[in-house]
């Protein structure tokens, strides 16, 4: 009798011990997870904070534009209207998004607005009154940082998510994932067409730009 | 004997597939003039002018000078690796600035990190690289375009920042060449207890005022020798662990 007291003690403490490093396993997990999840949802608000960068420096840009003396009124807007779209797709910044569709969405409407933007800095070379425009000048390297800023915010988002990513997927992580409602994040993909430079259509109908003033630079 | 095969003929062609991108080592100064145009008395000046620059702001400014830049890579983004590979600036400020200069291809570009963008921002960074440091490397004086970016950089950010006196190399050298106060304790307690009777046979107070300057001119002589060996060798830069974002700008000239 009294071994098998001693058995079913045995047993139970077995099985304690093994619950407790169970749970300690599945803490560590999980708080590991939740962890890297909040690095890719930082790193996301990283990358709204620099398109919300630039969509603030297009009102500025196009209004010293538009002062330039009959400049093509399509390229400015073709700028305003991309602009506007890229406000209406609206994410949580503070959540970085699940749906790969709703990613693709953005990041067309922000290629959208980048397209136009490098169309309508190709145009103003023509204009040699906006390239002596010293504040056009200072808005174009504004433009040129932010872009800058933009790709290395969106390296680090990517980082961030396959970080996240690998972790998740991983065996047996996987079961701890599931379990609590982890889900795998899409990553920015390289534009479709990233490799063909834009093209711009040179209106040769139009009338020529005001001839350069005599004494300018 | 096969797969070594495979594997030696996998590994030479990767070798001979197009010039890969070089990052640079870490640099050992704040001036660092790889491609021999500057004089060595004007490098050093700028160094030291750097040097006492972080000391006194804890901003963390380098400037490279490359013959080439060794990538395929848009200028700005692969400037941008090379500044975040060599962690100029401070870890919690991430207050670094670096100036590249690439000689052969006529292009500069000044990366600020992200603690300087306010001091620093896109347009004064290209106000620097195009009117104050292009018009002179156009006029082939890189020793006045440099000197130029130097003290306009220095102007824009100095003031954001305290710094505390001493470089990251400088502080790490006198930290590791220090001993650690409860070891002198120790010693201090040593000498008195065991080394000084040696040199007294008498008991009483007398050895213990006999022992004062002599512990005090040795223990002091010890730490002073110890702490300037340490000095003495950490004269450069040591990157303090700061981070870029991509902000600043660039001229070709």
């Amino acid at each position: 009798m009294k071994k098998f007291a001693i058995g079913c003690g045995g047993v139970l403490v077995i099985l304690l011990v093994v619950a407790l490093v169970a749970g300690l396993w599945l803490k560590g997990t999980y708080n590991n997870l939740v962890t890297l999840d909040q690095e890719v949802n930082k790193k996301w608000g990283d990358v709204q904070t620099v398109y919300q960068r630039r969509a603030d420096l297009i009102p500025n840009l196009v209004n010293t534009v538009a002062g330039a003396a009959n400049f093509e009124k399509s390229t400015l807007t073709e700028v305003t209207n991309a602009r506007a779209s890229v406000g209406q797709v609206k994410l949580d910044p503070n959540k970085a998004p699940t749906d790969a569709a709703q990613l693709e969405q953005f990041q067309q409407a922000q290629g959208q607005l980048s397209n136009a933007l490098s169309r309508l800095l190709v145009v103003s070379e023509r204009y040699p009154e906006l390239r002596a425009n010293q504040n056009f000048l200072g808005l174009q390297a504004q433009l040129e940082g932010t872009e800058n800023r933009i790709s290395v915010e969106r390296n680090n988002f990517n980082g961030a998510v396959q970080n996240y990513n690998t972790v998740l997927k991983r065996f047996p992580t996987n079961f701890v994932g599931g379990m609590f409602g982890f889900q795998v994040r899409p990553f920015f993909a390289s534009q479709q067409g990233a490799d063909k430079a834009p093209a711009v259509n040179f209106n040769f109908g139009s009338p020529a730009p005001s001839p350069v003033p005599a004494g300018s630079p | 004997m096969k797969l070594f095969l495979i594997a030696a003929l996998v590994s030479i062609a990767s070798w001979s597939s197009h010039a890969a991108e070089v990052i640079p080592p870490k640099p050992g100064g704040y001036f660092n003039d790889y491609a021999d145009v500057v004089s060595k008395e004007a490098a050093l000046r700028f160094d030291e002018q750097l040097a006492q620059f972080e000391r006194e702001t804890s901003n963390q400014v380098v400037v490279a000078v490359f013959p080439k830049m060794q990538s395929e890579s848009d200028m700005a983004d692969y400037t941008q690796r090379v500044a975040q590979a060599w962690g100029v600036g401070q870890k919690d400020r991430r207050n670094g600035a670096v100036l590249f200069v690439f000689v052969q291809d006529h292009k500069m570009f000044l990366q600020v990190g992200y603690g300087l963008e306010g001091a620093l921002p896109d347009i004064t960074a290209f106000d620097i690289t195009e009117h104050q440091i292009k018009p002179r490397f156009r006029a082939n004086d890189y020793e006045g375009g440099l000197a130029a970016g130097i003290d306009s950089i220095i102007k824009a950010i100095r003031g954001e920042y305290q710094g505390s006196g001493k470089t990251v190399r400088e502080r790490a050298g006198s930290s590791s060449g220090k001993l650690p106060f409860p070891f002198l304790i120790f010693l201090f307690v040593v000498i008195i207890f065991v080394i000084v009777p040696r040199f007294s046979r008498k008991r009483g107070y007398r050895y213990s005022g006999f022992g004062g300057p002599f512990i005090g001119g040795w223990s002091g002589g010890s730490s002073g020798g110890w702490s300037s060996g340490g000095g003495g060798g950490f004269s450069g830069f040591s990157g303090g662990g700061g981070s870029f974002g991509g902000g600043g700008a660039g001229s070709s000239w």
